[in-house]
């Protein structure tokens, strides 16, 4: 027998990732079955009741609160327990103290020549450390969320006068000088400069330009807002201007979401006035524009990530685009194919695709293709407001979810790094017999699970086989956002996955692409042809 | 108007990280010099005893 227990430590505070470590050590502690430390949220107490480790003392924990929740052998010494518990949670740094500090003015004496400063503490106090990191000529990699729109306007504009990057806030992604700043990954360096206003779009390009045999000279995140009106694109432009007067890069990519139309007008037209090397535009979702005469030649407009990553890498050598295309990026015969075989697995009532996302654009992208195949679809953060979840935890007909958005991160790690509200969604999914088609991201690199794969298996072979003890075939498609270099290696992860029965795919939109047409079960080439045309390269 | 980020691009990354602890880590596994600032929310303070601690300090 076993026993749940909570113990609530009030106005305690450890950051998330430092949590799942706690939780993770704990379940190491004998006579300990499972168990979860975790801030006091809503969203987390929630969860704790779906993994049977609630009580009434867990309860009454507010978003301040620490709740230690435990589930343990009847037998077993509570007392002993929460000691061991307690050790950890009051136990130093594992890392070297020496280069630990209390202090922001202490940390730049210790440091008088630093260059760089990632800020992640919560959005509502940055602002001030970014000014005295600015103040001291370094540049910011800003990876809070939450941080008011008028302190960004205000850090940007300084940064810009004198010249120095704020990239963010909200910039889950930077590679700078081959360094994986935040979430990113190991690729090759090399003369493609990339500027995003878009996380996991940043890690898709740069991880598909790698691939293909090419490489980054530098991938510089600038947060979501940056392409807004409000901001201006001002780090997008200071960004532009720096690639141009960077002897190493050849081709410049510009990855984000539609940005508004001043702030995109203005970009297009500063590349026409005040530059010369080639570029890439990748405005997911947004409006085809019309290529100015002057621009002709050099600037390529494309839709996806994956055509970004291929034209960019074409304007730099076309023989290893030929290759990169063969090689990586499956023609559509391969793509119907792996498309037929999973239909004719399919029953009658099975026709929606459930997408169960960590990366914000990969979501977004996902969402952009499915409006071009199949229409609109429910979603947490949805291309037309009529599709919105009422509750993003509840999926209706096409669902395509983003288990990065704030209601399922409230106190709790990135599901890039704590894939525990996915595991749990994928089982769920797997119960609702309309569901033909699982699709799921999987973002690697620095920053995240050490082995996301593995971390599935369970939950993968469980919806498996609920639904097949319901005599259906459940289709779960997979991409890796990641290379064979990152700590987790994208190889190994994919093997482990294909193990499982998974189908794992080579990009973003050919993941969509094929679970369109799974979901649509007739295969129409010529649809097929136009999206090959008009989302997997580029428009001159 | 670019120099300062012409010149990061040509020199070695010296990192200040404040926040989140992981990421110090992943710098470390990249042998990127860095130091880490841990950092804890501010402690919340009764509103009466904010206005007294205001008046005195």
């Amino acid at each position: 027998m076993a026993i749940v227990k909570n113990f609530v430590k009030k106005n305690f505070y450890r950051d998330s990732v430092q949590l799942l470590h706690l939780s993770e050590e704990a379940k190491k502690i004998e006579g300990v079955l499972d168990a979860a430390i975790v801030m006091g949220t809503e969203l987390n107490k929630e969860l704790l009741e779906k993994q049977g480790l609630l009580t009434e003392e867990g309860k009454a924990a507010t978003d301040n609160d620490m709740i230690i929740a435990l589930k343990i052998e009847e037998t077993a010494n509570i007392d002993e327990i929460l000691e061991k518990v307690e050790k950890l949670l009051t136990a130093p740094p594992e890392t070297a103290a020496e280069t630990y500090y209390y202090s922001l003015e202490s940390a730049l004496d210790a440091l008088k020549d630093a260059n760089i400063a990632i800020v992640s503490i919560p959005g509502q106090y940055a602002r001030d450390v970014v000014l005295k990191l600015l103040e001291r000529d370094i540049h910011v990699h800003l990876f809070s969320d939450h941080v008011p729109l008028e302190h960004e306007i205000e850090l940007k504009k300084i940064a810009y006068e004198k010249g120095l990057l704020v990239m963010g806030p909200e910039a889950g992604t930077a590679i700078i000088n081959g360094v994986a700043l935040g979430f990113a990954n190991v690729v090759n360096r090399g003369p493609i400069g990339v500027v995003a206003a878009a996380g996991t779009g940043l890690q898709e390009f740069t991880v598909l330009v790698s691939q293909a045999g090419s490489g980054i000279t530098q991938g510089i995140g600038v947060g979501g807002r940056d392409v807004k009106s409000p901001v201006g694109g001002l780090m997008t432009l200071l960004s532009i201007k720096a690639f141009e007067a960077d002897p190493e890069t050849k081709v410049v990519a510009i990855v984000s979401k539609p940005p508004s139309p001043d702030v995109q007008d203005k970009i297009i037209n500063y590349i026409m006035e005040n530059t010369k090397k080639k570029y890439v535009t990748c405005f997911i979702g947004g409006k085809t524009f019309e290529i100015p005469e002057k621009l002709k030649g050099r600037l390529v407009q494309t839709k996806t990530l994956h055509a970004a990553a291929l034209e960019a890498v074409k304007l730099v050598d076309e023989k290893l685009y030929e290759e990169a295309k063969k090689k990586l990026f499956l023609p559509k015969e391969e793509i119907i194919k792996i498309a037929e075989a999973e239909i004719a697995k399919l029953s009658e009532k099975q026709k929606y695709v459930r997408g169960l996302f960590t990366g914000g654009t990969l979501t977004f992208e996902t969402q952009v293709i499915f409006k071009e195949l199949i229409g609109d679809v429910y979603s947490n953060t949805p291309l037309n407001p009529e599709y919105q979840l009422p509750d993003a935890r509840k999926s209706i007909k096409h669902t395509v979810v983003d288990l990065g958005e704030e209601e399922f991160t409230a106190g709790r790690a990135h599901p890039m790094i704590d894939p525990t509200i996915r595991l749990l969604r994928i089982v769920d999914e797997a119960k609702d017999p309309e569901v033909a088609v699982i699709l799921l991201d999987f973002v690697i690199g620095y920053g995240s699970h050490p082995d996301p794969a593995t971390a599935h298996l369970d939950a993968i072979k469980e919806a498996k086989k609920i639904a097949e003890e319901d005599g259906r075939h459940l289709t779960i498609l997979a991409h890796i956002t990641g290379t064979e270099k990152d700590p987790q290696n994208a190889k190994k992860q994919e093997e482990i996955l294909r193990s499982a029965g998974v189908i794992v795919l080579p990009t973003n939109a050919l993941m969509a692409l094929t679970a369109a047409l799974i979901a649509e079960k007739k295969i129409d080439e010529k649809k097929v042809d136009k999206f090959y045309n008009e989302f997997l390269v580029g428009k001159y | 108007m670019v120099e300062k980020i012409l010149k990061l691009f040509k020199s070695d990354l010296k990192v200040i990280n404040i926040g989140l602890e992981f990421f110090y880590k992943s710098l470390k596994d990249q042998n990127v010099k860095a130091v880490h600032v841990v950092w804890q929310p501010p402690p919340k303070v009764e509103k009466d005893l904010q206005d007294i601690l205001s008046k005195i300090l």
